[in-house]
């Protein structure tokens, strides 16, 4: 079931759709907003003058004081990413609550390690559900709000695991590898309606995902990255953002790799 | 105006109607049989487009559970599927040809008191 949090004041029966609906800021819907880059993202889009919508398993304290200080323009649901109709249900809900949808982005995920041959098969299920489904059925409804309004914005969050082999990741590889499909495709179908679509993958950059690392692994990549360093998140945040701008007004169906040169 | 499987025809045909103004066409009679993309040039986003208005504008998506929008080929084929969605017995979940049958009587009956 999706649950308001984070000390919003108003019951849901109070968000008519033509509350919000008179005002002309665009709106941004990021999937897992509730801390790391997801949390960048939100207060990025927060910072340039966005209404915001974020979902993620559970409440966080960035989630809860978002919800107190920016109660006008920030709504938040714990939706669980495997949960198929509460992702539809949350999509319409912020459609009703904001009036519109202009940049959807698709940044809910999990990690999951571990050689192939031993991984448990629900964990595999878990990866495809919440990095590739959930992303599929979340553009799939916020699209046809977008296709109603002849205009807006999809971002994928992918990785460089889905441009580059690495061992111990090959069902997150594969999630995220068919993101940066779906962002080709998708592109293609939602053109003609003024409707963009595009993926960032990101190499390593400072969040939980690397938390578990030894010292040794991190100087590792920093050693194998270009620019010498591992990312910081609003870097990776920033690529997102330019591509929900108006600045980034003629390109749909790209993959942006913001690795310090990784891959290259 | 309420929606109802009687006057379904009427909010689908409005909003084909509306497509095709919108491409600055002519808009022509639009008939039961008419075929959706072959005879009205709709493509499948335009398609997409219209499911979502009708979305919005009905309250109800036949295409989520009960329908696969690819046996849609013509107009009556788009109006029957938003009239299941309005008669809860009338969709897949019927088992047998007595079921069969009666929907297809249902769907006769409502196409015939909008006519």
């Amino acid at each position: 079931m999706l649950t308001r949090g984070g000390g919003a004041a108003e019951p849901a029966s109070a968000w008519g759709p033509g509350e919000m609906a008179e005002t002309t800021l665009p709106v941004a819907l990021v999937s897992g907003g509730s801390r790391g880059l997801g949390a960048a993202l939100v207060t990025g889009f927060l910072a340039r003058n966005f209404r915001v919508a974020t979902c993620s398993r559970r409440d966080s304290e960035f989630t809860a004081e978002m919800s107190r200080a920016r109660a006008a323009d920030f709504h938040w649901a714990a939706v669980d990413g495997r949960d198929r109709d509460n992702l539809r249900l949350f999509v319409r809900q912020v459609a009703d609550r904001f009036g519109r949808i202009d940049v959807l982005v698709n940044n809910a995920g999990v990690a999951s390690e571990g050689v192939l041959p031993t991984m448990r098969t629900e964990d595999i299920a878990e990866v495809i559900e919440v990095n590739l489904t959930a992303a599929v059925i979340l553009a799939q409804v916020a699209a046809r709000v977008m296709l109603r309004q002849g205009s807006g914005c999809i971002i994928n969050i992918s990785s460089v695991n889905a441009i580059r082999g690495h061992a111990g990741v090959a069902a997150y590889s594969a999630s995220k590898a068919a993101l940066d499909g779906l962002t080709r495709s998708l592109a293609r179908e939602l053109g003609p309606r003024r409707i963009r679509v595009n993926s960032v993958a990101p190499g390593y950059f400072d969040s939980d995902m690397v938390h578990d690392m030894s010292d040794e692994q991190r100087q590792r990549i920093a050693r194998r990255t270009p620019l010498g360093r591992l990312a910081r998140i609003e870097e990776v945040a920033n690529a997102v953002l330019f591509l929900a701008s108006d600045e980034a007004s003629f390109i749909t169906g790209q993959t942006l790799v913001v690795d310090g040169g990784l891959t290259c | 105006m309420e929606p109802t499987p009687a006057n379904i025809e009427s909010f689908v045909h409005g909003r084909i109607r509306a497509i095709l103004a919108e491409r600055g066409e002519a808009v022509p009679h639009l008939s039961g049989s008419d075929k959706l993309n072959a005879t009205l040039g709709l493509t499948s986003l335009d398609l997409a487009f219209l499911v979502s208005d009708l979305e919005a504008e009905l309250g109800v998506d036949p295409f989520a559970k009960l329908v696969s929008i690819t046996s849609v080929r013509s107009v009556d084929d788009l109006v029957d599927a938003y009239r299941m969605a309005f008669i809860p017995h009338v969709g897949p979940g019927a088992t047998n040809h007595l079921d069969a049958a009666a929907q297809r009587a249902d769907l006769r009956r409502a196409r015939r008191q909008n006519r």
